[in-house]
This record gives C-alpha cells, sequence and structure tokens, in this order.
C-alpha cells in the first residue's frame, strides 16, 4: 500500500497522467501501439509471405483484386511486405536508441565523477558532435560492412555523444547536492553512489532524450538501409522498400511512395509520443496540458 | 567576446584534428586486410603486399596517421579506386554542387523556418497557430528520401512542372533561371523537416517573449501587433533562433545527402553514394571528411555569430 501510495505521488505517475491528457500524445501512443501490434503480429496479419512472388502481376498498380496496395518489380505483394517490413524497420530503429541509453549511462557518470576522466571522454564525444548523424553512421557501416548488426552499432555511437552530453550534464548537477556530498562524506564506495544513488536520478533525462530522438534514428536506420549499408534485400524493411522503388519510380510510383508513406507514419508516431513525454516532465509545459485538459471538461 | 571567439576557433581546430583521425581510423579499424579493402576481393597476393608497401602498413599506427594528415593538408586524400584519379580532384569538382544545394537549403530553412514562427507564435493560439503547428509537426517527420521521391512523382513526373534530375548546369544555354528550376525539388526535400524544427523551436521563443512586460508596454504605447512581432520581440527571438538553425546544418547535411541521390544532383552526397556502391573507400573516406569539416566551419560560424548577437556575452 505504501509504495502505491508514493507512485501517486511521485513525478512519475504525474508524467503518466498529463501523458494521457495531451491528446497529440495520445493519438501518438495509440498509432505507436498499432504498429508494435503489426510488427509482432506481422506474419499471421500479413496476407502473402514477404517473398512470395506473382511474377505475371509484376508492378500492378494499388486495388489489383487481392492485393490492395498493389505490388512490386518482382510481383510481391506491398502490403505484405510493409507488414513484414514493420519488425524490421522498427527493431533496426528503438534498438539503438535502447542500447545507447545504456551505453551511455555509465559513460556520463563516470564523466561527471571523475573529471580528468571527464575531460577525455567530453572530447572524444564532441569529435563524434562534429560528425552530421547520417555521416557518420555512413562511415561506420562502410567500414565494417553493411548488415543489421554493424547498423545498429553505428547508430549506437552516432546517438553516444549527445546521449553522453546530457547524462554528463544531469550528473554533474546531482553532484552539487548536499545527499551526495553526505553519501561521500559517508564513506559510501564511488560504486555505490554512482549506480545505486546517482542513476535513478540521471536516468530520466536520458530516457526523455530517447524518446525525443527516436524519431530521427528511425529515419537514419531506414536511410542506411535505403543507401543498401543496412538491412539487405531480400529481406522486408521500408528503407529497402523504398531503394527497390526507386528504380521502377517511372512507371510504378506507388512501390516507393507506399513504404515511405508507411515510414512516415512511423515517424510522426515517435515524435508526437516523443514531445508529448518531454512537455509531461517539463512542469510549465505540464500545467499547461493540465489546465486545457481541465477546460475541455 | 574575442576571447570567447578565439577559444572556440582553437577548439575546433582540435575537433579537426579528432575528425581527421575518426576518418583515419575508419579505415584501419575495419575488419580484414587494409590493403586488400581498397583493392577488392579479386585482387593478386603480390598486389597487395605490394600495396601494403606503398601504404606504409607495416609501420606504427600513429606514424601512418601522421603520414596521412601531412598529405591531407598538402591536399592529397589517396586516389580513387574506381574512378583512378586524386580523390582531392573528385570532391573539388563536385563540393560546389553541394554548397549551392546546401545554400539554398539553409536560406529556405532559416527564411521560412522564421516566418513560420512568428505567424504562429506571435498569434498564440489562434486556428493559425494550430493549423501551423500541425503543419510542422508533419513536416518535421518527413524522412527526405520519403519526401522526394513523392515530390519527385508529383512535380516531376505528374505535373512536370520541375525537371526530375540533374542540375541544368550541361545544357548550352545553362541560365541562372535553368539551375533554378533543377534545384528547387532538391532544397525544397532537403529542407523540410529542418525547417519545421526551427519553426517549432523559434515558435516558443516567440510565445515567450509575447508574455513579457515590455510587449504589454509597447502594446499600450499604441504600436501595431505586426510591429511588435517583426521590430520588438524578434531582437529577442534572434539569438535562440540563430542557435537553433546552426544545429540544424547538421540534419541538412544528412537530408542533403538523400536528396541528392534522389534527385541525381552531382554533389559530394551523390558521389559518396556511388563511392558505397562501388566499394571505393578513399572516395567514401574523403566525401565524409570534406562534409564533416564543412559542417564543424559553419557550426563555428553559428556560435560566433549566436555570441556576436547575444548582448550578454560580449564582455
Amino acid at each position: 500500500m505504501r509504495l502505491l501510495s508514493i507512485f501517486r505521488n511521485s513525478q512519475l505517475s504525474e508524467v503518466i497522467r498529463t501523458l494521457r491528457r495531451d491528446r497529440s500524445a495520445s493519438i501518438g501512443l495509440l498509432l505507436l501501439f498499432v504498429l508494435i501490434f503489426v510488427a509482432f503480429l506481422g506474419p499471421l496479419i500479413a496476407p502473402f509471405g514477404s517473398n512470395d512472388a506473382i511474377p505475371s502481376l509484376r508492378l500492378s498498380p494499388p486495388g489489383t483484386s487481392g492485393h490492395l496496395l498493389g505490388l512490386d518489380h518482382q510481383g510481391r505483394d506491398i502490403l505484405s511486405r510493409i507488414i513484414h517490413g514493420t519488425r524490421l524497420t522498427i527493431i533496426t530503429g528503438v534498438t539503438p536508441v535502447i542500447i545507447g541509453a545504456l551505453v551511455a549511462l555509465p559513460l556520463g557518470l563516470l564523466a561527471a565523477w571523475y573529471e580528468r576522466l571527464g575531460v577525455v571522454i567530453l572530447r572524444m564525444m564532441d569529435v563524434l558532435f562534429a560528425f552530421p548523424m547520417a555521416l557518420l553512421a555512413i562511415l561506420v557501416t562502410s567500414s565494417l560492412g553493411a548488415g543489421i548488426i554493424n547498423l545498429l552499432i553505428s547508430l549506437v555511437i552516432v546517438l553516444l555523444p549527445y546521449y553522453v552530453r546530457i547524462v554528463y550534464q544531469a550528473a554533474a548537477s546531482q553532484n552539487a547536492l548536499p545527499y551526495i556530498e553526505a553519501l561521500r562524506a559517508s564513506g559510501t564506495p564511488v560504486r555505490t553512489i554512482l549506480f545505486v544513488e546517482l542513476l535513478p536520478n540521471v536516468a530520466p533525462a536520458a530516457i526523455v532524450y530517447g524518446a525525443t530522438v527516436l524519431g530521427s534514428i528511425v529515419v537514419t536506420a531506414a536511410g542506411l538501409s535505403f543507401l543498401g549499408l543496412g538491412v539487405q534485400p531480400p529481406l522486408a524493411e521500408w528503407g529497402v522498400m523504398i531503394s527497390e522503388g526507386r528504380n521502377v519510380l517511372l512507371i510504378a510510383p506507388h512501390v516507393a511512395a507506399l513504404p515511405g508513406a508507411a515510414l512516415t507514419l512511423l515517424v510522426v508516431a515517435c515524435n508526437l509520443v516523443g514531445d508529448g513525454l518531454r512537455d509531461a516532465l517539463d512542469p510549465r509545459a505540464r500545467a499547461t496540458i493540465n489546465y486545457q485538459a481541465n477546460s475541455r471538461k | 567576446m574575442t576571447r570567447l571567439i578565439v577559444n572556440r576557433i582553437f577548439a575546433t581546430v582540435l575537433v579537426l584534428l579528432g575528425v581527421s583521425f575518426v576518418v583515419f581510423a575508419a579505415l584501419h579499424f575495419s575488419p580484414g586486410d587494409v590493403a586488400r579493402t581498397i583493392l577488392g576481393l579479386g585482387a593478386t597476393e603480390e598486389r597487395v603486399q605490394a600495396l601494403r608497401q606503398e601504404l606504409g602498413l607495416d609501420r606504427p599506427l600513429f606514424i601512418q596517421f601522421w603520414d596521412w594528415l601531412v598529405a591531407l593538408l598538402r591536399g592529397d586524400l589517396g586516389r580513387s579506386i574506381s574512378l583512378s584519379v586524386p580523390v582531392s580532384d573528385v570532391i573539388s569538382d563536385k563540393i560546389w554542387a553541394s554548397l549551392l544545394l546546401m545554400g539554398a537549403s539553409f536560406a529556405l530553412t532559416v527564411s521560412f523556418g522564421l516566418l513560420f514562427a512568428a505567424l504562429s507564435g506571435g498569434h498564440h493560439r489562434s486556428l493559425l497557430d494550430r493549423l501551423i503547428t500541425l503543419l510542422m509537426l508533419f513536416l518535421a517527420s518527413l524522412p527526405p528520401f520519403s519526401l522526394g521521391i513523392i515530390l519527385l512523382i508529383v512535380f516531376g513526373l505528374q505535373l512536370r512542372i520541375f525537371p526530375i534530375s540533374g542540375v541544368g548546369a550541361m545544357a548550352d544555354d545553362a541560365t541562372v533561371y535553368v539551375v533554378a528550376k533543377h534545384l528547387f525539388l532538391p532544397a525544397v526535400t532537403t529542407a523540410v523537416s529542418s525547417l519545421a524544427v526551427v519553426a517549432r523551436v523559434t515558435r516558443s521563443a516567440f510565445i515567450d517573449e509575447m508574455g513579457e512586460p515590455y510587449v504589454q508596454a509597447a502594446r499600450a504605447r499604441g504600436h501595431s501587433e505586426g510591429r511588435i512581432i517583426t521590430v520588438e520581440t524578434m531582437r529577442n527571438v534572434l539569438p535562440s533562433f540563430v542557435t537553433i538553425a546552426g544545429l540544424q546544418i547538421g540534419f541538412l547535411f544528412s537530408s542533403a545527402l538523400f536528396s541528392e541521390i534522389i534527385f541525381n544532383w552531382p554533389g559530394i552526397g551523390l558521389q559518396l553514394y556511388q563511392g558505397i556502391l562501388q566499394r571505393d573507400f578513399p572516395v567514401v573516406q574523403g566525401c565524409v571528411l570534406a562534409i564533416a569539416i564543412v559542417f564543424v566551419i559553419g557550426n563555428l560560424l553559428a556560435d560566433i555569430l549566436a555570441i556576436v548577437l547575444d548582448p550578454r556575452r560580449r564582455g
């Protein structure tokens, strides 16, 4: 019971309540859930397999009987491929955001605790900052070789400088607070201070950043597959599908346009949720959202 | 102020050094033999050995990097494998088209970003504000390769208003008009999502400023809303506007890469793509380095401008 009441009064529950009241964030969340649902059920709800081809119907437009969204250059059903592709598109976009946070948390905490090590880590991050996102990912994947694992590694590297800087700033502002000084004075091991006491107070900043950057990472991941550096054909992934569709753009524009639309929908959903989460953690914006929700009643 | 700027320039030089190391290391830390990577799988063992010697791969990594850096400062980036010309020639050939595209996209981002921000932030909670906010949310989420393909289908293939590929400068009658017509779709594709991000952030800066007492005072003095937005608040919005616009340069570079590929714009991005397809690693390296250098210098300029524009930082 006590735990429950702590939760009720905690900032987290406040955040969740605000998020549910925020109309656009709710729409985003709903969209995201639907897409994740589709990703899970992919093979069960898709009318055809991802590489089942009917060559005689190649490039048929949307509305062809039995093929709602038409067929591609190999005669594969586009709706089915979009459904199958949801899985890899979401996985390649979401995984680096999670792993990136897990790698950046210790780095940022250590950088904030040990001053000299911090200078070294932050200068290294400054160098990574000097590359536009997609470019750094291209450099890494073209050096390691194309493929899903290397794509994930490259996106984690791309995210690191942003994450580490945010964790560092959050940890540095905590370090100045009395409770840390008390822990230090009482001889608590550094390990405990960093990963038991500091971590929970620093993690929310990283989580919010992860939510706001998710949209861009989904785009970058699909972009790398579009360039041929990520997921490889014939696997179904939206970036790959757009890239394949480019070759038949003049005769069958729907082959590239439809996965493009699906990707846009996913990114809109990610950005709606990210914005909502950011606002929900910003006390001023939270007040506005609650005020608006109350005045709607 | 001068000291701030000098420090910033010094830091930039260090970052550039780090950047060149990362680009250098990308080749040397790649799995497998570097010489074999460069020559491709078809190369004979003798050629691989010869190239290893020629590249000095048997020497310590640090010395290799030093040699590479010295060569780089002389403008020597190695030779392209697929084109067998110096990479520096390839880059100096292509960089102008890229800079033109970047310049046009940045101009679009800045001008329309500020315009939309002023229209919606200056009229907070109006119908116009809501519409623009919704539009910007959608535009900020549009991946450049999706948008580029849609623009290409609609304006290039269906309506035939704009050409779908190239720069148009090859034709004998290449005029500013012809180039601008070719430039339009790629520039819009590149700019759209950055434009929307700039508009959204600057809008909140406008909303904050519109609530300040000096705006009320200006209203009381009988200044029109238009004057208040364009003159009174604009001055205070500018520093945050310049900062967010500067931050967008990186995204513009990433987007420009995709629009160059989709619209066949003969710049560094398209060259980089061809380098990737042909496994021409020196070209990939050179293109990445060139873009990173332009990006770092662009950031430096934006920072200096933000320092100059912000009276609090002019010590």
